[in-house]
C-alpha cells in the first residue's frame, strides 16, 4: 500500500534510496528487490537487528542496515534518488 | 526535524526526491473486529503528543521548502488496512509502530478482549490506518 503511494510520486526501481526511520525493515523489504541500492538506518539497535535477520532470511543483498540517525550521515558521499522519511518525522 | 531534512537534502541528487509519510493528522487509526457477517468498530487509537509533533513535522517541511532547498511536489493521503489473527498479534503490531505509539483509550482493550473471547469462528482483527505523504523535490 505505501508502496502504491510512493510510486505515484517517483518510480523506486533502478533508484539509490535512503530511508530514514527503516525500523525492522517491514517497508525496506517491499521495495529493495527492485531497488538498485538502499541505506536504510534507525536509531534503534534491537530494530536493525530484526532487519539484519529478516534480510538474511530473504537474501536481499542490495540493503546496508546501519544503527544511526539521519543527523549523523556524513554531509559527503554518492548521492541518493530518493529519500523516505518512513513515520520518522 | 529541520536538520534531518536538510541533511537528507545534502545527499540527494539534483531533481532527487524527498518523500514523508505520516500518520493522518484527523483520521485515528481504528481496530475492529470482522466477523463473517459484519464488521465492530472497537476503538480509535489516539498518539499522546502526536499534535505536537504533527505540527513540528509540518514547520520543518515548510521551512526547507521556504529556504529554496526543495519544491513541493504533492500531498497525497491512503488508508490501509492489516487483518490479525488475534490481540497477541495486534499488540505486536502496536509495538512495531516507531515512537510515539497510537494507544487503546482506558477501557478499550478490555472491550476488545470481552468481545474477542465471544467472537465467532472465522472472526480476526483490523487495524486500519490513515497516512499522508508529502513529497519534496530537490532543487
Amino acid at each position: 500500500m505505501e508502496i502504491r503511494l510512493i510510486e505515484r510520486f517517483t518510480t523506486l526501481k533502478g533508484r539509490r534510496i535512503l530511508e530514514v526511520g527503516c525500523g525492522d525493515g517491514r517497508l525496506t523489504m517491499q521495495y529493495a528487490p527492485t531497488a538498485r541500492q538502499v541505506l536504510a538506518i534507525d536509531p534503534d539497535r534491537l530494530s536493525i537487528e530484526d532487519a539484519l535477520d529478516e534480510q538474511a532470511a530473504l537474501r536481499i543483498p542490495n540493503v546496508t542496515f546501519r544503527v544511526g540517525s539521519i543527523e549523523r550521515l556524513p554531509a559527503r558521499g554518492a548521492p541518493f534518488d530518493v529519500a523516505l522519511f518512513s513515520w520518522s518525522l | 526535524m529541520v536538520h534531518a531534512l536538510q541533511r537528507a537534502g545534502q545527499r540527494l541528487r539534483s531533481g532527487g526526491s524527498l518523500i514523508s509519510i505520516r500518520p493522518h493528522e484527523t483520521q485515528l487509526p481504528l481496530v475492529s473486529i470482522i466477523t463473517p457477517s459484519r464488521r465492530i468498530p472497537v476503538a480509535r487509537l489516539p498518539t499522546p503528543g502526536f499534535d505536537d509533533r504533527q505540527s513540528a513535522a509540518d514547520a520543518a517541511l515548510e521551512r526547507v521548502v521556504a529556504e529554496g532547498r526543495f519544491a513541493l511536489a504533492g500531498i497525497r493521503n491512503g488508508r490501509y488496512r492489516s487483518l490479525l489473527d488475534n490481540p497477541t498479534q495486534l499488540r505486536i503490531y502496536l509495538e512495531l509502530i516507531n515512537p510515539p505509539r497510537p494507544r487503546f483509550p482506558p477501557g478499550r482493550r478490555a472491550h476488545l478482549l470481552d468481545l474477542w473471547r465471544a467472537r465467532p469462528r472465522g472472526s480476526r482483527i483490523e487495524i486500519a490506518e490513515w497516512i499522508v505523504m508529502t513529497a519534496l523535490r530537490r532543487l
